[in-house]
């Protein structure tokens, strides 16, 4: 007669085959980056950049990039979402859910920042803070989508440490080549890879 | 006109024999099932195009981090049960192998998890 050890071993056995099976799965469900959404949000920041650079909104750098953050946000937003009705893939399923916790703690601490800096009147961080911290978020990001999104995170770092060190000048450059044109190229980049060769 | 042997056959068994030769049967299948994916490689596959539509060749390459040899030796025969189906196509002018879950294979896997669930709550009532 079979011992209760045995029956552990086969309970241990299916628990296992039942675990593998759950990360194959979830393997294979890696959140889809649309080239569309990148290249939107990318558009929305050199229109941004554009916009501050004019001698007349110089001034009003905060409340255009403050703007252009949400419009960007809410366009790649919708955008995701189309492409995830287009493949029928549920929202809020477990990969897009472990995508939001990936970036939100950084847009969250960005947010902060943003409040804290604003309010103590030490507005040259601001840019860099968002820069470092929407880097960070991405290279968070890039476990549950694909590589290249850590090596877009890595470039966004690397802009953010610039502008904390670069004096207020260049600022609005270094934004709108991080939300502006990495966004673009990134998109294209994304575009290509999928319908230039096809895996 | 003259009838099939085994149709006659199954005509003259009694009804209570037929729901029992079925079972006979799924039992089959399962063990079947169970035989080919006792290879770790082949249920995670099986999991995976259970979750996406189609994955293609280097997908499940990358997923499963196998070569090129052993992956199409897994493929085949899941192909040869008739649990997936694989169709070849060209993207940019490069061959394109892609992988299904086949509705026989998905309703092995679903069978299957029931059985392992089963197996688990059966044991941990204990």
């Amino acid at each position: 007669m079979s011992s209760g050890s045995s029956t552990v071993t086969l309970d241990a056995h299916a628990a296992a085959n039942l675990r593998y099976i759950r990360s194959s799965m979830q393997a294979a469900t890696t959140v889809p980056v649309p080239g569309a959404a990148a290249l939107t949000m990318g558009v929305i920041g050199l229109t941004a950049a554009a916009i501050v650079a004019t001698d007349a909104m110089q001034g009003s750098w905060l409340p255009v990039w403050l703007t252009a953050a949400v419009v960007a946000a809410v366009a790649g937003s919708l955008i995701m979402a189309r492409q995830y009705a287009l493949r029928d893939l549920p929202l809020l399923a477990a990969p897009l859910r472990k995508l939001l916790l990936c970036l939100l703690p950084g847009f969250f601490a960005g947010a902060v920042l943003t409040v804290a800096d604003f309010t103590y009147g030490n507005l040259h961080a601001i840019p860099g803070s968002w820069l470092l911290l929407y880097g960070c978020a991405l290279i968070a990001a890039s476990a549950p989508t694909a590589a290249s999104v850590g090596w877009l995170g890595t470039a966004f770092v690397a802009l953010g440490i610039g502008a904390l060190i670069l004096p207020d000048a260049v600022q609005n450059l270094l934004l709108g080549t991080g939300f502006g044109a990495l966004h673009v190229l990134f998109g294209i980049f994304i575009f290509e890879r999928r319908h230039g060769r096809a895996g | 006109m003259a009838v099939p042997a085994d149709a006659r056959k199954r005509a003259e068994e009694p009804p209570a024999a037929r729901p029992r030769r079925a079972g006979v049967r799924a039992r089959q299948e399962d063990a079947r099932f169970e035989r080919l994916v006792y290879e770790r490689v082949r249920l995670g596959m099986m999991g995976a195009l259970a979750a996406r539509d189609e994955l293609s060749f280097s997908e499940l390459k990358e997923l499963f981090q196998v070569s090129d040899g052993n992956l199409s030796a897994h493929a085949r025969k899941l192909e040869e049960a008739g649990y997936v189906s694989c169709s070849k196509s060209f993207a940019d002018r490069r061959p394109r192998t892609a992988y299904r879950l086949t509705p026989t294979g998905r309703s092995a896997l679903n069978r299957y998890l029931d059985h392992v669930e089963a197996v688990i709550r059966a044991t941990r009532r204990r």
